[in-house]
């Protein structure tokens, strides 16, 4: 019976469907974390009788035909790149985005990541570095003892040194923008790498050629929408259950079959 | 006699058929631009006994036959994505895909961009403008998706606009002949002409249509099916008993003239 490997199609779906919810749940408070959604699609179809299939010598043509689909595929868990709630902090280096934009990030193997993430700290050498140590593109170093970071909307950062007075600026934060941020690689550590899919990256000052603006001080929340997830969690189960309940349906039906011949 | 047993298989061939098809939609019940199937089942009657000397007409019997499944096209839900490469289409139309088997139309609009710049399907399929795909230069952003589905984005540093094409929307006046083709996308058969799309279409961006597929309604059917099925096994099991009866009630029957 064909619907027996349909509905197990269907629960493998739903299956995947509960694992990105739980991903997207498990990183409610991810900071910079953008939620995923698993995009389906239908199987082949049989065409058991075809559409516009003689249906009479006289030429009569069958206005419809009897499909048989063959269930559901996942095609892609891409990522919703809305903006999430901005969260003041008061601490210099928290850097939000707001807009669109991605800060660059020097990996050790000396190739390039992005991130929303923007909790930086300081090293032993007075560098920006993310939570995880590493340089953020273009190193920008405070120097010691100075005083008073600032980083202004279009990602200039500015000090007071020791001694002086004045401030002075130190280095320019810059973000780097993709035609399509759906595309990029999540590879964990709140870190995304470039793909043929989402383009060349494109890096510019904040605030130009359609980047964001930065916000000291603040951080941007995770967008996983709590109610959204919830309600899609209670649809996949539901959906999940329904799937298996057409197994049962099937095993009936069989069993039905089997018993006719006592 | 044998009738019933055939009258009643001719039933349950046709409930496993409504099953299967029951069973893909439930499995697509979170499928993007998914459009659920129907049945339709139709009386078959056997044709008369040719010969006009029998003395009482002879009993016409009718099969069920399945005569067709058709696709609900009503619209499903639109639920908001943010993506600016979702697009869902609200009124009677398709996008059309250039897949390698020809050009396919689909109401699924969970679009990408793919190496090149070409706006692409999940599957990688390009997605037709009017003049042809849609590619967008690496320096674009803000891309902006308009009700008619015109796309105009920001190149670069520039402040003004630039179009990079319009999504061919199209509609078909024979639309309940097309096809399902797999991947959420629709074939049409010879004879069914893509056109203009219908008045009042628009595109709505970032956001995509989800399965039109009824929950309840399915199950329902499902029960249903089920139910049948059993009663029908039922029918067959009580004509088979019946025969057995009635095949040991004649044998006891004292043969006249045999003593």
């Amino acid at each position: 019976m064909r619907a027996l490997d349909t509905a197990a199609t269907g629960m493998a779906a739903m299956d995947l469907q509960v694992q990105v919810i739980a991903g997207n749940i498990a990183n409610m408070t991810t900071t910079g974390f953008k939620s995923q959604r698993a995009e389906f699609q239908d199987l082949l179809y049989e065409h058991v009788q075809r559409i516009g299939a003689q249906a009479s010598d006289q030429g009569n043509i069958l206005p419809v035909g009897i499909e048989l689909g063959s269930g559901v595929k996942t095609v892609g868990t891409p990522r919703l790149m809305t903006q999430g709630s901005l969260a003041q902090t008061g601490n210099p280096l928290d850097v939000a985005i707001q807009g669109t934009g991605w800060f660059k990030i020097l990996m050790p193997d000396g190739t390039f990541s992005y991130t929303r993430d923007g909790s930086f700290q300081m090293d032993s050498q007075g560098r920006v570095v993310t939570a995880e140590g590493n340089l953020v593109q273009p190193t920008i170093t405070v120097p010691q003892g100075s005083t008073g970071l600032t980083v202004n909307q279009q990602g200039q950062v500015s000090v007071t040194p020791t001694g002086s007075t004045t401030s002075s600026i130190l280095g320019q934060f810059t973000l780097t923008t993709f035609i399509n941020d759906a595309g990029l690689q999540a590879n964990g550590s709140n870190l995304f790498t470039a793909t043929p899919a989402s383009g060349t990256p494109q890096d510019g000052t904040p605030g130009t050629n359609g980047a964001g603006t930065l916000l000291q001080g603040s951080l941007e929340q995770s967008n996983v929408e709590a109610v959204t997830e919830i309600s899609n969690l209670i649809a996949a189960q539901r959906a999940y259950e329904m799937n298996s309940k057409v197994v049962t349906a099937a095993d009936q039906m069989l069993q039905t079959t089997s018993q006719l011949a006592r | 006699m044998e009738n019933a047993l055939l009258v009643g298989l001719s039933r349950q061939m046709a409930l496993s058929h409504e099953l299967d098809i029951v069973a893909n939609n439930i499995a697509n019940l979170n499928t993007t631009g998914y459009k659920a199937d129907n049945t339709l089942f139709a009386q078959y009657l056997m044709p008369d006994a040719r010969d006009d000397d029998f003395a009482g007409k002879d009993r016409r019997i009718s099969f069920v036959t399945d005569r067709a499944s058709w696709i609900n096209f009503a619209p499903g839900a639109i639920q908001r994505t943010g993506n600016p490469l979702d697009v869902a289409i609200d009124g009677n139309a398709y996008l059309a895909v250039q897949t390698p088997r020809g050009v396919r139309y689909t109401r699924n609009g969970a679009l990408v961009t793919n190496a090149s710049g070409q706006l692409v399907t999940s599957e990688g399929y390009p997605v037709m403008g009017d003049n042809g795909p849609i590619t967008f230069q690496n320096t674009d952003h803000n891309v902006i998706i308009s009700q008619s589905g015109i796309i105009t984005v920001q190149e670069g540093n520039s402040i003004g606009d630039s179009q990079r094409g319009r999504l061919q929307l199209v509609s078909f006046d024979q639309q309940a002949r097309l096809e399902k083709d797999g991947g959420s996308t629709f074939l049409a058969p010879p004879g069914v002409n893509p056109g203009p799309p219908a008045l009042g279409v628009r595109v709505v961006q970032g956001a995509i249509e989800k399965s039109n597929v009824n929950p309840v309604g399915e199950m329902t059917r499902m029960l249903q099916i089920t139910q049948s099925y059993t009663d029908i096994a039922n029918v067959l099991q009580q004509q088979s008993d019946q025969r057995k009866n009635a095949l040991n009630q004649l044998s006891q029957t004292p043969a006249s003239g045999s003593a």
